[in-house]
């Protein structure tokens, strides 16, 4: 009976690697040997360029860039501060059109296909195209119109102007990298039970109290996936001057080395930010666990 | 006002106020009901108003390519014409399709996508299946590696695989971008290992315990009674591989140099040349309005237009299904 036990445990184990195989053998072949010789790049110099040797440097291509590179901080810096300008902006705007229609509104099925198909443009050449026709601006001319009326800006005068026009500049761009945000969002908030909701009803619990003590916290796990996703989607928008930067001194100037450090720059700082989010998030993490309620909840 | 109202109405009901005033009460619950439904429909309103005019901002971008696609020159200069065109010109699209050189490289972007898509389907939700389902040492290693992967960007490792390839001869064919597909990597394959883990781990075991119970090998039950029931969340990740291949223009970019293997988005480039600098062949057997002498914005917006069209087709088609796929929860916890 015993031995029968083991070898269906081994069985299992041998199962589990047959469906990992293709996984491993692509980690092998296209990861873990590009991430190596990357990260040895990044600390060398190519001396040879048919061979491809590289000798060791130390930190040289990091300082280089954080201390002689006039160009890489200044850049750097302007990435910085749109993508932690942008996460907040598209996840409250996300999380918001999703409640919007996860209730029982009329036209559903038409909101959520408008609000997908900007995804469908992608962010490369062709929405280079459309932000270079200058659209986005030509949109918050027209909708900036419903909102405030014109009458009110020019009486409050034209900084406020500007401060409004250039606001509504960023928000037509953010609200179109909303798609899969919002889908992530609608699929979870889909997934919490009515009764949680109607039991705080019935304890008198106010529309806003729901919001933070039952909607917030049973979606936080979204919202942790949510934050890594718009920071992978920034790698890929071609209006990011890192990506062409690297570009710049991979295939042109075939400088390998210094390329490779500034990638490795750019992802440091990235890993960083999930990190201090996850620290900041980790607390508040919702876990499915079956052993109680929420840390709001009291136990019995 | 309300709370007088809902007095006499529960006064009414226990029946401790005489027949005569319940004459009155059709009134009093008549007016009870208005007060307490204005707030509420005029909230309402104000949804609706919100929520269409975000709809607008998502749906502009689509409606100003289609218009300035089919604008004549002289509409396009004249600020008068916003949404209707004076009249149509449907030689902008012949003038894009002849500069784009559609038809020759539509047939690189859909191979490409749809053998990418393809590999993604395969591999990631059979990897997914098995984060899902077994236990076995090394899977925590494993499963962080996947999380690694979605989140090194492919930037950071585009030297060494340029090299990697480089040596396997792989260069100006399509393959360093479709072969990593079937190893659950290439365009964020990482992810849809992710989703597919997730969706498996919230699916009922009973189907495939009773399956094995009947004699059903292991890869049998994967494929005869999994799959078919995890046809909701393959509708979702064909559209998202789908739509990053159909888009991707930075892989492409760097493997491929040969003009015959291009794909379409990167062909946008060379339509935006053409705008800024046009060459006489270009024009030969056209005829021309009167005052152009180029090629203008309106052929670049019908370009555009013209890429974005088979996915947004392809999209129309599936819709539906992808939607349905995201509303069954358990594809994200």
């Amino acid at each position: 009976m015993k031995k029968m036990q083991i070898s269906m445990g081994k069985k299992k184990i041998i199962e589990a690697y047959i469906f990992m195989l293709p996984f491993i053998i692509g980690i092998v072949a296209f990861f873990a040997f590009p991430l190596f010789v990357s990260i040895k790049l990044s600390f060398g110099k190519v001396i040879d360029m048919s061979g491809f040797k590289i000798k060791w440097i130390g930190f040289d291509n990091y300082i280089r860039a954080f201390v002689t590179d006039v160009q890489f901080i200044p850049m750097f810096l302007r990435i910085v501060r749109e993508s932690l300008l942008k996460l907040p902006l598209i996840l409250v705007f996300s999380l918001m059109l999703a409640m919007f229609i996860s209730n029982d509104i009329k036209f559903k099925a038409f909101f959520r296909i408008a609000f997908f198909l900007p995804f469908l443009l992608g962010t490369g050449y062709v929405m280079q195209q459309i932000i270079g026709q200058g659209i986005n601006e030509q949109v918050l001319m027209q909708a900036k119109n419903i909102f405030i009326p014109e009458k009110i800006l020019a009486y409050l005068g034209p900084n406020v102007d500007e401060a409004v026009n250039s606001f509504f500049g960023v928000i037509v761009t953010v609200l179109w990298s909303c798609g899969v945000q919002i889908l992530l969002f609608l699929s979870s908030l889909q997934g919490i039970s009515k009764s949680l909701y109607e039991s705080a009803k019935v304890d008198g619990a106010t529309q806003w109290e729901m919001f933070w003590k039952i909607t917030l916290p049973m979606i936080s796990p979204v919202m942790l996936l949510n934050i890594i996703y718009t920071l992978l989607d920034s790698f890929t928008d071609i209006s990011n001057p890192i990506l062409s930067y690297i570009q710049d001194y991979a295939f042109t100037r075939t400088d390998f080395a210094y390329a490779a450090a500034i990638g490795w720059i750019y992802f440091i700082f990235i890993m960083i930010l999930i990190l201090v989010i996850f620290m900041i998030m980790k607390n508040h993490l919702y876990s499915f666990d079956m052993k109680g309620e929420t840390k709001n909840g009291k136990s019995r | 006002m309300v709370k007088v109202v809902n007095m006499i109405y529960g006064n009414l009901k226990n029946g401790f106020l005489s027949s005569s005033l319940r004459i009155k009460h059709n009134r009093l619950e008549s007016i009870s009901r208005v007060f307490n439904h204005i707030p509420h429909k005029l909230y309402r309103i104000a949804l609706y108003i919100l929520l269409f005019s975000i709809a607008f901002v998502f749906l502009y971008p689509f409606l100003y390519v289609f218009i300035t696609s089919l604008k004549t020159y002289r509409d396009i200069n004249d600020f008068t014409v916003n949404w209707i065109p004076r009249s149509i010109k449907y030689q902008n699209y012949i003038f894009a399709i002849r500069i784009l050189g559609y038809f020759k490289y539509i047939t690189n972007s859909v191979l490409l996508t749809v053998i990418g898509t393809l590999g993604h389907l395969i591999s990631c939700s059979f990897i997914g299946y098995g984060f899902a389902r077994y236990k076995f040492p090394g899977k925590n290693i494993l499963f962080f590696i996947v999380i690694l992967s979605i989140i090194v960007p492919i930037q950071t490792l585009i030297v060494p695989l340029y090299m990697a390839f480089s040596n396997y001869g792989w260069v100006n064919t399509y393959l360093p971008i479709l072969v990593p597909t079937f190893f659950g990597f290439g365009l964020r394959g990482g992810l849809f290992i992710f989703i597919f883990r997730q969706f498996y781990t919230g699916f009922p075991k009973e189907l495939e315990d009773a399956a094995k119970i009947d004699g059903c090998g292991f890869l049998r039950t994967y494929w005869s009674i999994v799959l078919p029931v995890a046809r909701s969340v393959f509708w979702v990740v064909i559209v998202l591989s789908m739509v990053w291949h159909w888009n991707d223009f930075y892989e492409p970019s760097i493997y491929i140099n040969k003009m015959a293997l291009t794909v379409l988005p990167a062909r946008l480039q060379t339509l935006v040349n053409y705008v800024n600098n046009p060459q006489g062949d270009i024009f030969f057997g056209m005829l021309l309005e009167e005052g152009e002498d180029t090629i203008n914005n309106a052929v670049l917006m019908a370009g555009t237009f013209l890429i974005i069209f088979p996915i947004l087709m392809a999209f129309g088609f599936i819709q539906k299904k992808f939607m349905q796929g995201i509303e069954r929860t358990g594809l994200v916890e």
